[in-house]
């Protein structure tokens, strides 16, 4: 009885930890519906005093799975999200701003060397990396493994890590207190890389959470 | 002894994945916010009324003239006017590299193009470039005290838009490196795309680099 249990919650467990969003499962916006009305509204309220100003901003629509860097109300850039899950949705109501950038290798002039020397380029970008936010929220950036079972292993790999240590940092001091929302975002390597090339120390960053159909 | 074992072993591990699961900081699945059963028709008429207010202040927030957009990853220069694409030209952007500034041992220059929100400040035509010390440095000369020293005719093509803090749009003599991060942080173009640039833009106009 006990082991059939044991084997039940592993199936639960994994099931809940791989499940993810498809695209357009979601409508982008349902006007029947008052939660998603209210979601949109909530955004869009956001959105427009960020527009208002001379700024780049990011919103991850998580309705449409989309990333999307804006300015003035203006989509500059979309990069679809394969899927993503959450720690806790409904503490993704605020405005974000992002700590800092990823970190890149910059490459270092050396005027001795006289020839020309290479300048960093998008394949420079890291693939999978944490964006940290104020006020906390951490977004892990993944990026897409499907066909690549190497790949998928290593990145399982970091997921289950990362939650042990979690698990084992609230038996080591005993502190149960919620701990910042995360976000986890699985997306096309080169989107990938285009998002970390494209961020900024302070950048503006809003989300939108999606409704029940 | 063995069957011991055995349910001992395994109800540590469901203990261990339901707890993993539980742990508030865990990533519990895509969970939407909640849909409530049944609708106010007057509530969802004032959402609706909200929502399409809100829309309409978002589109007027939107620039109506010609906007230029850079796309720095992928070194791309659009000139757009709502969504048509006026222009579409192939470009260079800042490298990203570093240099040391000497006798500074914290400083640094960063070649990249800056980000963000701009407007076009100053339109050149024959711009001359005043070559900045890290221009000198970089090559590994001596920084002139003359200003005259630091003037260089014919490098920056017909026409420069300037966006500020001295970066500009310009032309270049190095067409072979369009689409690649090889500048100083100004946007490179060739001489017809930076001509057409040159015509659709005015003093004002929004650039939009991300």
């Amino acid at each position: 009885m006990m082991f059939l249990c044991a084997t039940l919650s592993i199936l639960l467990s994994l099931a809940s930890v791989s499940w993810a969003v498809e695209p357009d499962v979601i409508p982008l916006l349902d006007s029947t519906n008052p939660a998603m009305l209210q979601e949109a509204t909530r955004v869009l309220e956001e959105e427009i005093k960020l527009a208002a100003r001379p700024q780049t901003y990011m919103l991850i629509d998580l309705a449409a799975n989309a990333i999307l860097i804006k300015g003035r109300g203006v989509e500059l850039h979309r990069s679809p999200i394969e899927s993503w899950s959450a720690s806790d949705l409904s503490q993704l109501a605020t405005l974000y701003r992002l700590r800092e950038r990823p970190p890149v290798n910059r490459r270092k002039i050396d005027p001795a060397a006289g020839a020309e020397q290479d300048p960093i380029s998008l394949a420079d970008m890291p693939t999978t990396f944490t964006l940290q936010f104020s006020p906390p929220l951490t977004i892990l950036v993944l990026s897409s493994t499907v066909g690549n079972p190497w790949q998928w292993t290593l990145q399982r790999g970091q997921l289950w890590w990362r939650r042990l240590a979690s698990w084992g940092n609230i038996l080591r001091t005993g502190d149960t207190s919620p701990s910042p929302p995360s976000l986890d975002l699985t997306v096309a390597s080169d989107h990938a890389q285009s998002l970390a090339w494209t961020v900024t120390e302070g950048m503006p960053v809003l989300i939108r959470r999606p409704t029940l159909p | 002894m063995t069957r011991v074992l055995l349910s001992l072993w395994s109800g540590l591990i469901g203990l261990f994945c339901v707890t993993l699961v539980q742990s508030s900081d865990l990533p519990i699945s895509s969970v939407s916010i909640s849909r409530p059963a049944a609708v106010d028709p007057i509530l969802l008429h004032t959402l609706q009324a909200h929502y399409t207010m809100l829309a309409k202040q978002l589109t007027q927030l939107m620039p109506t003239q010609p906007y230029i957009l850079v796309d720095t990853a992928r070194n791309h220069l659009y000139v757009k006017r709502k969504d048509q694409v006026l222009l579409d030209a192939l470009a260079s952007t800042g490298s990203g590299t570093i240099l040391d500034k000497p006798g500074d041992s914290k400083g640094q220059w960063i070649f990249d193009t800056p980000r963000g929100e701009f407007t076009v400040q100053s339109r050149l035509t024959h711009p001359v470039w005043v070559k900045p010390d890290w221009a000198f440095i970089e090559e590994g000369l001596k920084v002139p005290k003359s200003p005259a020293d630091r003037l260089e005719p014919g490098v920056l093509g017909e026409y420069a838009l300037g966006f500020g803090k001295g970066y500009f749009i310009h032309g270049t003599l190095y067409t072979r490196l369009l689409g690649k991060n090889v500048t100083h942080g100004c946007v490179r173009l060739n001489d017809d795309d930076l001509k057409s640039v040159y015509r659709l833009a005015k003093v004002g106009t929004p650039i939009m680099i991300f």
